[in-house]
């Protein structure tokens, strides 16, 4: 009521100032299009620790198989099937790794294993130890993950970019050979390399580099066929740039995202391949062993010596998880449309 | 459209040709012979059996001849039994491996179209999270491993279904199952994405408002439009539901095409290695067809020729 009662003179009011020269000020810096990105990413738990979970798994693949005393192909009869065990993390049984069996045997007391002799992940029915062997099959599995990506980043996008770039007869010819490509399965050409070549990292390698980037080029192409009669790829023709500085001043840059995009997918996809294919056997010989490797052996004894099986399947698991959500959460923060 | 398949499938016998090319002169370029394993063979018995096979022949002859029996659909003769032909070893195998790829695709699709529709309903909804972390798993967890863990806890701990082998229906329950997950995360996200897009349409928002109840207006305008895309994705997952049976039929000992091929390739059986690749590429190849030619009929607004990458 003391509202109504007071009345409004008009010398209460004043006109504000108006600084033309302010209104146009930027308070907040301004962010890049990567650092909108970045910015979006870190807001994404799910894609920060599979981000983390990544780093953490490569510099363990790098760091671990130097912590243990033994190598790859140490085998020891006496100490085979050795349930994994851990000094100082003994007395915590839920863990499992106080070196008893799963039928309550303490299996380096029943088998004379010399104190200082531990095996953090158990040994594997040759007596070698699984720690050293499951790093060192991850590190095959983050070479699978990183040539994957090499190829689809040269060998994609290039041709992806040059077909599209060029367009006309050049693009013709070019996705006639992607056709035949893709009709072709990667499996049977990686089968195909296996008979001629036998089985072993090289062969899958091969079969990557040829049927790898496919998909990526594939993208590259859509991507710059739409770009390039866009506005400002005009505008720099018309102020005289040459096809390299058009490539890549204004091309590339614009397809990056999908680029990223596509090969946080392929790597997974990868990745699964070789431990496919070490699964069924075709993949990594013994001695060497990848995850995939390792799983398939862990298997055939799953009911006494689940840790054979656990570790590398977990591995592989969180290494997997980890590739798609950061994928997913790239995806996201680099194409916000494309959400899925 | 006609000119359009027609193109397509002359493209597509044209690349079962190369595929059949580089085959048969991979395997010419192999050393060793089939033969080479029963060490006890005579020269003669040896230049027989040669003869039999039409080894013998200069490769350009064996080559044309190849390629004549086989565009009959003659795949010619296995090394590994006596008078067995790849023909009748592939139409063997392919029961099994067709009838789990079939309900894994049946089952996975419906599956996921439930989860998809429902986490999408139930937009940021326990539902919705729920859905979603299933769908990563599925996608993430390699097929073999999950299969791996059936067999141990549903098979061997709780001892509900059988560990392996093809005797009956209940055995198909834990393979089908297994090569189904991919299939439903895949079919999941999708499904979700698409709802959640086609919700926030206008169409959608004027069905409702002619009175339309909201279920049918769910069934008959939205599930039906989401759809859509979900047929394209359909021919990739058949292919890694190829793939995935090479490894599945080898964890629960089923007789298919897949244990087949990999058994010949230990054994340097050619015929079958070279039939059971051409006829695996011609599935994919025309799965790959059929889904593009579906895609067009089904959607209009999609010109085939000038469709999406």
């Amino acid at each position: 009521m003391s509202m109504s009662e007071r009345k409004l003179t008009p010398d209460l009011f004043r006109p504000a100032s108006v600084d033309t020269g302010k209104s146009e000020e930027i308070s907040k810096p301004s962010l890049s299009f990567w650092q909108d990105a970045f910015r979006r990413l870190k807001k994404n738990k799910a894609a920060m620790l599979g981000l983390f979970a990544i780093v953490f798994i490569i510099l363990f693949s790098l760091v671990a198989p130097t912590l243990s005393k033994y190598g790859m192909d140490d085998q020891e009869l006496m100490r085979a099937n050795l349930p994994p065990k851990i000094p100082g993390l003994e007395k915590i049984g839920f863990l499992g790794v106080n070196g008893v069996d799963i039928r309550g045997v303490d299996q380096y007391e029943m088998k004379n294993v010399p104190a200082n002799q531990e095996f953090w992940f158990g040994t594997d029915p040759l007596g070698r130890d699984q720690w050293t062997r499951i790093w060192k099959g991850t590190q095959i599995s983050l070479y699978i993950a990183f040539l994957a990506a090499t190829i689809d980043l040269i060998v994609g996008v290039v041709y992806g970019g040059i077909s599209a770039f060029y367009g006309g007869r050049t693009d013709d010819i070019m996705q006639r050979f992607v056709e035949i490509l893709y009709g072709i399965p990667n499996l049977v050409v990686i089968i195909l390399f296996i008979i001629i070549l036998d089985p072993g990292i090289l062969s899958i390698t091969l079969a990557l580099v040829i049927t790898g980037w496919i998909g990526m080029s594939r993208i590259v192409r859509a991507q710059i066929l739409s770009l390039k009669n866009r506005e400002f790829v005009l505008a720099s023709k018309t102020l005289g740039s040459s096809n390299g500085r058009l490539i890549s001043k204004h091309l590339l840059p614009n397809t990056l995202g999908a680029i990223i995009i596509t090969s946080t997918f392929t790597i997974p996809g990868a990745i699964f391949f070789e431990a496919f294919l070490s699964f069924i056997g075709l993949g990594i010989q013994p001695p060497t062993a990848s995850l995939g490797a390792l799983i398939s052996d862990g298997f055939k004894s799953l009911r006494i010596y689940p840790h054979l099986a656990i570790y590398p399947a977990s591995i592989m698991c969180v290494l997997m998880i980890s590739f798609n959500l950061l994928g997913d959460g790239l995806r996201d923060a680099l194409d916000p449309k494309m959400r899925r | 459209m006609l000119r359009y398949i027609a193109k397509r499938v002359f493209s597509m016998f044209l690349t079962l040709l190369i595929i059949a090319t580089i085959t048969f002169f991979l395997m010419k370029l192999l050393p060793g012979s089939p033969f080479n394993n029963q060490e006890k063979l005579t020269e003669s018995q040896r230049f027989a059996l040669n003869e039999k096979y039409g080894l013998n022949d200069p490769v350009p002859v064996q080559y044309i001849n190849y390629l004549g029996k086989l565009a009959q659909g003659d795949l010619g003769y296995t090394f590994q039994y006596d008078g067995r032909t790849v023909n009748s070893m592939i139409s063997n195998g392919i029961g099994p491996s067709a009838t789990i790829g079939a309900e894994a695709i049946l089952f996975g699709t419906l599956i996921g179209l439930i989860l998809g529709i429902a986490a999408a309903l139930k937009h940021n909804s326990v539902i919705d999270y729920g859905a979603m972390v299933v769908a990563v798993f599925g996608i993430a967890i390699p097929s073999f491993v999950f299969a791996g863990l059936l067999q141990y806890y549903v098979g061997v701990k709780l001892g509900w279904l059988p560990v392996a082998f093809w005797n009956g229906p209940e055995y198909h329950i834990l393979p089908a199952f297994s090569l189904s997950v991919g299939v439903i995360a895949t079919v999941a996200r999708f499904m979700r994405t698409e709802m959640l897009e086609i919700l926030g349409t206008d169409y959608i928002l004027m069905a409702r408002s002619k009175g339309i109840s909201k279920n049918a207006v769910i069934l008959k305008h939205c599930v039906r439009n989401s759809m859509i895309p979900i047929i394209t994705i359909l021919g990739p997952l058949s292919i890694g539901l190829i793939t995935g049976t090479l490894v599945i039929e080898n964890i629960f000992a089923i007789p298919g095409l897949g244990e087949q091929f990999v058994k010949s390739i230990n054994l340097n059986d050619y015929p079958v290695i070279m039939g059971t690749t051409l006829f695996y590429s011609f599935l994919l190849i025309t799965i790959i067809l059929v889904v593009d030619i579906l895609y067009g009929i089904i959607d209009p607004r999609i010109r085939v020729a000038g469709g999406k990458s």
